[in-house]
């Protein structure tokens, strides 16, 4: 245990299941990096700073679903794990984008063809790495190459390989690219994800939320998003409010005022009249489409700490909110601002809803993890 | 002023420009002065004078464009590369600057950024800094300096230009008193007044100060009932009453009698995670950044423009206060500081 290291706020009883990630890759790839900027809230730069890794290192995260993923250090092969592929639901193997390929990619392929005998179930997930050190035109193009050269031996090998399924990602950890990645990664090692889907898809629905994330706080990663297609930008952007989000908190956290304000939220009333401002004549012409979901239950006396962020060109302007849903997921959503000013308490009624709905899911999920004696 | 590569416009594009730090590695050498009239709250012209470092450059400065370069400077600002390889030809090059300051433009203020100090790992900062700040205050004999470690990759590049901006503004400490009472009004722990475009801290409100000390407030002060006095984590400590003349040294510091006693770097943290946030805004979706709103377990805050040149961000503690409320009351605040913010500059 001496090299298991947990995060996350500590509800996750210790006698629960964890969806098992294996991370591994030449030596300086960026393993270690992508774990700690993702998980433990390092700075890029601070990657600079970080040694070799000598022994596999287990780390917990808890999320949606309890993780554990397992740093290698380089020289680790399917061989040396202590236990057998089958137990892992992914492997990122990660490869230096500048590296010279020859090594990394007769490792990877190595991987990938006894994880086909051993493990036929787990996902497959190649991160071609460190790509924002490379132009566009010349990332792309390593990209490519990197890619083609790996099924080009695995099909050299026997014709039966070049059906695996591998997935090529570029990423970075000084940009968004490993949050997209690894979020991606994430969404299929997660069974309730059609539950999760369809409440986004209504939520939206309802407050006309032209996109709206599930996020995972601290790591950033997004669990779920609605049907409408991810748009890196709005992506990108919503990883920075969540970001931006976090740092403020502890800035203006006083030593004597109680944490508990046991603020309770307003009961979540009907739409709002809209401001007499000289812009509600917009508001008027919304859409009937609006209506309140009824929730099952009536909402809990908790609160659940918000936000939002107007934005304003000049035609339009768009809000981002943001919502706790649980101690690790918020909802993030993307609004016309005259929708959230006109119906910002419908807004948090689709909330409410959304946020038992959530709850609900979380929960089942962690009860058929946990292991009964 | 500074040596060349020290990092003078990499710091002026990051305040005045809304340019992040990584672009920075992109610049090239100032040939010569670059000159730059940047508004600042609105009517406030700041002629920014970046002068290129080469040794050249630098000569010419001291010697056939002294009298030019060195009039009608409010403030000179000089950086130091903390890893600079010529120390002893930086500190040359500044002594001479001082002298032709001095002649030049006696009332001048004088900052010194020890800059690049995140190339200085973190537990050693703080010696590092109080070394050079010790070197370089015998090295300005006697001249009033105000000395910061800065670096571009985080908030104590804020920190250092909004004490510098806070010596331009003629009127600081009334705008600081009339943000003291919109936090009253809001039962707020704490207003900030920002600039517009460079989210430098103008001025804040003066924190709580239970026990009033009897020498420094009007009668006014006893009608706070702020709920802070009787809380214990507040022990009686000698007070130190702000004068409101020194109030720019004083407030982002340690406020010995705040019971809240909120994080030291707040203010210049704000101003990065603002900055950084708004030019995301515009990066990725092309949009401005407008407003935030904050409904924290802590605390709720709201952060709003609150004239054409200024934002404020409201921070309150008490349960009861709702973030409606704080937007209500900025708005009901707006006019009276747009009259401020006229008086103060025409009086300037
Ligand atoms: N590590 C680090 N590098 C910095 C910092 N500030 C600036 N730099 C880098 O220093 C280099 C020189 O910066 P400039 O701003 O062009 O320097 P300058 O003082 O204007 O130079 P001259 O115009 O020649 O006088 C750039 O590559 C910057 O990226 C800092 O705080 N930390
Ligand atoms: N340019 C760049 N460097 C990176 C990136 N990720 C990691 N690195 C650097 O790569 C080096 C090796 O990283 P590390 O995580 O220790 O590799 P590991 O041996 O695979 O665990 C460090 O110096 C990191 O700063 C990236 O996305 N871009
Ligand atoms: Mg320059």
């Amino acid at each position: 245990m001496a090299s298991t290291s947990s995060n996350g706020n500590g509800s996750i009883p210790d006698n629960v299941i964890r969806t098992k990630i294996l991370l591994t890759g030449m030596r300086r790839s960026g393993k270690t990096s992508i774990h700690e900027v993702l998980f433990n809230n390092m700075q890029p730069k601070d990657t600079f700073w970080l040694e070799t890794t000598t022994r596999v290192r287990k780390h917990h995260y808890d999320t949606v679903i309890p993780l554990e993923i397992w740093d290698c250090p380089w020289n680790a092969g399917p061989e040396t794990l202590e236990i057998s592929l089958v137990e892992f639901a992914a492997m990122i193997f990660v490869i230096d984008i500048q590296d010279l390929y020859q090594q990394p990619i007769a490792k990877l392929v190595e991987w990938i063809i006894t994880a086909c005998t051993e493990s036929p179930d787990m996902s497959l997930e190649v991160f071609v790495h460190k790509s924002e050190a490379l132009s566009e035109d010349y990332k792309i193009e390593n990209f490519r190459h990197i890619q083609q050269r790996v099924l080009d031996e695995l099909a050299d090998i026997s014709l039966e390989y070049e059906q695996v399924p591998v997935n090529f990602h570029l990423t970075s950890v000084y940009d968004h690219t490993i949050h997209e990645a690894f979020s991606r990664v994430l969404h299929k090692l997660i069974s309730v994800l059609p539950s999760l889907e369809d409440l986004l898809n209504v939520f939206c629905a309802k407050s006309q939320a032209p996109k709206a994330f599930l996020f995972d706080i601290h790591s950033r990663l997004y669990v779920a998003t609605d049907a409408s297609p991810v748009d890196t930008a709005t992506h990108n952007l919503c990883c920075d409010f969540l970001s931006m989000l976090n740092a403020f908190g502890p800035l203006y956290k006083s030593v004597s005022a109680s944490p508990a304000r046991c603020r309770k939220p307003l009961p979540p009333s009907l739409p709002t009249p809209p401001p007499s401002s000289p812009e509600s004549g917009h508001s008027t012409s919304l859409p009937s489409t609006l209506s309140p979901i009824t929730p099952k239950h009536s909402s809990k006396e908790l609160f659940y700490p918000s936000a939002s962020t107007s934005l304003s060109p000049s035609a339009q302007g768009t809000t981002l909110t943001y919502h706790l849903v649980t101690p690790q997921l918020a909802l993030v959503s993307i609004l016309p601002t005259t929708v959230y000013e006109s119906r910002r308490g419908l807004v948090e009624f689709n909330v409410v809803f959304f946020r038992e709905g959530v709850q609900e899911i979380c929960d089942v999920e962690l009860d058929g993890r946990t292991l009964r004696h | 002023m500074g040596a060349s590569g020290s990092g003078k416009t990499s710091m002026r594009s990051l305040i005045f420009s809304n340019n992040p730090a990584s672009l920075t590695a992109r610049l090239g050498a100032t040939i010569d002065v670059e000159q730059n009239h940047v508004r600042f709250l609105g009517d406030l012209i700041l002629n920014l004078w970046d002068c290129g470092g080469q040794d050249a450059f630098m000569d010419s400065y001291l010697n056939s464009q002294r009298s030019t370069i060195f009039s009608h400077v409010a403030v000179l600002i000089y950086v130091f590369d903390i890893e600079s390889r010529d120390t002893q030809k930086d500190l040359e090059y500044y002594k001479d600057c001082l002298e032709a300051l001095k002649k030049y433009s006696a009332g001048a203020r004088v900052f010194l950024l020890v800059h690049k100090m995140d190339l200085v790992r973190g537990r050693e900062r703080e010696g590092v800094l109080g070394k050079r700040r010790g070197e370089l205050e015998v090295e300005s004999g006697g001249m009033q300096v105000g000395v910061f470690g800065t670096s571009i990759y985080d908030e104590s590049l804020y920190k250092a230009w909004s004490r510098i901006v806070h010596t331009l503004i003629p009127n600081a400490s009334v705008l600081s008193k009339h943000l003291t009472k919109l936090a009253k009004c809001c039962s707020a722990t704490e207003v900030i007044l920002f600039e517009r475009t460079t989210f430098l801290v103008i001025a804040t409100s003066s924190p709580p100060t239970p026990p009033p000390p009897p020498t420094t407030t009007t009668t006014a002060s006893s009608t706070i009932t702020s709920p802070t006095t009787s809380l214990p984590t507040s022990p009686s400590k000698p007070n130190q009453p702000l004068s409101s003349t020194n109030i720019a040294e004083t407030t982002s510091t340690d406020l010995v009698d705040d019971p809240h006693q909120l994080s030291p770097t707040r203010y210049e943290r704000t101003s990065e995670l603002i900055k950084s946030f708004k030019h995301s805004c515009s990066r990725f979706v092309r949009e401005e950044f407008h407003s935030l709103e904050l409904e924290l377990g802590e605390f709720s805050a709201v952060l709003d423009e609150l004239t054409k040149n200024t934002y404020v961000l409201i921070v309150a503690h008490q349960g009861f206060v709702e973030t409606a409320a704080l937007k209500l009351n900025i708005r009901l605040a707006r006019k009276k500081f747009e009259e401020l913010q006229g008086d103060s500059l025409i009086s300037s």
